[in-house]
């Protein structure tokens, strides 16, 4: 315990302290705001977060199974909120509303990819993984193909979707807190590295879970209570903002913004990001759809989810909850987007990600509203870094740490380990977000990408495949992963063919890959089905009947017993 | 001594009722989860083929519904609630069918 508060005391310390003397010129998205120090903002923002460490400090947990899962017991409304809080990550606060921004209609790819990955997992997956009934994907991954290496690449997947993803959030968060606090860029990353790792070592995940709770009903209401006052800015009525902005848009596309009617030449600019192919053609629409949608249902920290419910029935609705929570918020982010558009249609991508600022701030809505809605940004950022480094910490502790490298070791070591892994993990996507690749939503997409590629393929065969086996998935997975990354560092090279508009976008790399894999995991588990060792059948087979309600299930225990008197 | 069953398990060629049941509720919501997905928007690239700038101006984007061009609308609301209306079906179904089944 001593041990573990010098670690989180000195982590905390040195992030703080770095953000102090740091300095350097990324994220210049915060020159587009106003600068210097605002005081209402920054009370809000100190007693939301106040409130979120003192829920922490309530739920302290001292079990691995309080810190991983949060134990069985909890509802479809509260894990549907869970889910939706997960999910509302600064990507989809800021970074939607900024790529609508940018992109106009071709951006309403983010929405339906997003929401409709929901579909799939229902159908496909949540069910049977809470019937299986453990801890983490790896450790499904791992038991249902009897492999160390599904396991281990598995976990590596998850740090690295973790990693990715986190850099997204935390260059939203250290927008906000630029925004807040007047700090330059650099700055403010550290200081939000240093707030999510003392609120991530204190809680852990029992706390984290009430508390998305909790930060789901601040988010929403940050988000759509300015909204109605934006909206009567901009001369609608202010009722129903995400169906009155309908008008908006259509005259947007005549040309017709807050400074009056645009000259001929801008007006067309303006209504082409608004026509179907104005930034982006049929084929780069469909891939990144697709890529999100399986990206969406292969995701680690958003399957794990369902461990956490009573049973699979809760499980399936809280899926329906979870979707209509996110629905609220994408039926409203394109507002944000068309109010930019409105206030300021020429700002382009340097103001894209602080768009949701940027827009009220040219209406005039005052620092109050504001402040709250850059408080609900910060809690969609803080509430998804949290699961993520969860998953990604729990990843190496728990798949890695207590199954491979000492297992049978006691349940503290592995929650220390577990600790530990979330401090480093946290100082690793620090450094990525000092110097972000590409915007919020676009490196997001890139995670989902990964997920898309790798794990889901392995997941739905492991279900639905009784025939896949170790070598398939090992193959697969390793293919996944080998071309997602290739196509990210394709992206960050600025390679035309991985670029934006080439053949396999790092953003959309799926349509392609993920086919490719399922293929790869078929073939090969096929072409290896004779060399597979009877204990791997034996344990694949048992697994099945368990996720399927099959006859003859035997608990995992029983079957190591049956070997040990056998041996 | 004779080889011990092993078990099948196929999405597209499921072994048991329940697994039957299961599959043909997962690929009815399926099947509808492409056509939003997919159907609309090859519905307005289809439509759009015939404008000369390649930016796919049709009917559909010269419509307007709810003060939306309906090309926006179907996008941005129309699939969401598309998708969560398959929920609620993929769950009345389950009940229907294999609830049903597990009580008999």
């Amino acid at each position: 315990m001593i041990r573990c508060s010098v670690i989180l005391f000195s982590t905390t310390l040195l992030l703080m302290l770095s953000g102090v003397v740091a300095f350097g010129a990324a994220g210049e998205e915060i020159y587009q705001v106003e600068q210097g120090f605002k005081l209402v903002p920054a009370i809000i923002m100190v007693a939301l977060l106040c409130i979120y460490i003192g829920v922490g400090f309530l739920s302290k947990v001292s079990s691995t199974s309080g810190y991983w899962v949060a134990g069985q017991g909890v509802g479809k409304l509260g894990n549907g909120a869970a889910i939706a809080s997960d999910w509302m990550s600064a990507a989809s606060f800021m970074g939607v509303a900024g790529l609508l921004y940018l992109k106009g209609w071709f951006g309403l790819g983010y929405i339906i990819g997003w929401t409709g990955g929901y579909v799939l997992l229902l159908c496909l997956i949540a069910a049977q993984i809470r019937r299986f009934g453990k801890y983490t994907i790896p450790e499904f991954l791992g038991d249902r193909f009897n492999s160390h290496g599904v396991r281990l690449i598995a976990a590596g997947v998850t740090v690295i979707i973790a990693i990715t993803y986190s850099t997204a959030q935390f260059k939203g968060i250290g927008l906000i807190c630029g925004w807040i606090f007047g700090m330059d860029y650099t700055a403010s990353v550290f200081f939000a590295a240093g707030v999510v790792c003392t609120y991530m070592l204190i809680s852990g995940m029992s706390g984290v879970t009430r508390n998305q709770q909790i930060q789901y009903v601040v988010l929403i209401s940050a988000f759509l209570i300015p909204l109605w006052v934006l909206l009567r800015k901009a001369g609608g009525t202010g009722i129903l903002p995400q169906i009155e902005y309908g008008n908006i848009i259509s005259n947007l596309m005549e040309g017709q913004t807050a400074a009056g009617q645009l000259d001929p030449e801008a007006t067309l600019a303006l209504k082409n990001t608004y026509l179907p192919w104005g930034n982006g053609d049929f084929y780069h629409f469909i891939a990144l759809v697709f890529t999100l949608m399986v990206g969406t249902a292969g995701l680690p920290h958003i399957m794990i989810r369902f461990y956490t419910v009573k049973n699979e029935d809760v499980a399936r609705r809280s899926v329906l909850w979870g979707l209509f929570f996110i629905g609220l918020l994408y039926w409203s982010s394109p507002v944000y987007a068309a109010m930019g558009q409105f206030w300021n249609p020429a700002g382009g991508k340097a103001v894209a990600d602080v768009i949701i600022l940027s827009a009220p701030e040219r209406a005039g809505l005052g620092n109050a509203f504001i402040g709250y809605l850059a408080s609900g940004a910060l809690a969609a950022g803080l509430s998804t870094v949290a699961g993520l480094l969860i998953a990604g910490a729990s990843a190496i502790a728990h798949d890695w740490y207590a199954t491979v490298y000492r297992p049978g070791c006691s349940d503290r070591r592995a929650l220390l380990i577990g600790r530990i892994f979330t401090a480093v993990l946290c100082g690793v996507v620090v450094l990525f977000a000092l110097n972000p690749p590409a915007l919020i939503a676009q490196i997001v997409a890139m995670a989902f990408a990964i997920a898309g590629n790798t794990i889901f393929p392995a997941v739905v065969l492991g279900i639905w495949y009784s025939r896949s086996n170790k070598y398939g998935a090992l193959a697969g997975m390793l293919f996944g992963l080998g071309m997602t990354l290739l196509a990210m560092f394709g992206w960050m090279a600025k390679i035309s063919m991985f670029s934006d508009g080439g053949i396999l976008p790092a953003t959309s790399s799926a349509l392609i890959v993920c086919p490719l894999a399922f293929l790869i995991n078929i073939l090969v588990s096929n072409a290896m089905d004779k060399n597979l060792d009877d204990e791997s059948v034996e344990r694949g087979d048992n697994i099945l009947r368990k996720l399927h309600n099959l006859p003859g299930y035997v608990e995992e225990s029983e079957i190591k017993v049956k070997k040990t008197i056998a041996l | 001594m004779a080889e011990k069953q092993r078990v099948n398990v196929n999405f597209f060629a499921p072994s048991t009722d329940g697994m039957k049941a299961e599959t043909s509720v997962a690929k009815i919501i399926i099947f509808f989860w492409f056509i939003l997905s997919y159907g609309i928007p090859a519905f307005i690239w289809i439509a759009g083929l015939s404008d000369p700038n390649g930016l796919g101006e049709s009917f559909i984007t010269n419509a307007r519904f709810m003060g939306f061009p309906l090309h926006y609308w179907l996008i941005a609301q129309g699939c969401t609630l598309g998708y969560l209306i398959l929920c609620k079906l993929y769950c009345v179904l389950w009940d229907m069918k294999i609830t049903a089944l597990r009580k008999s």
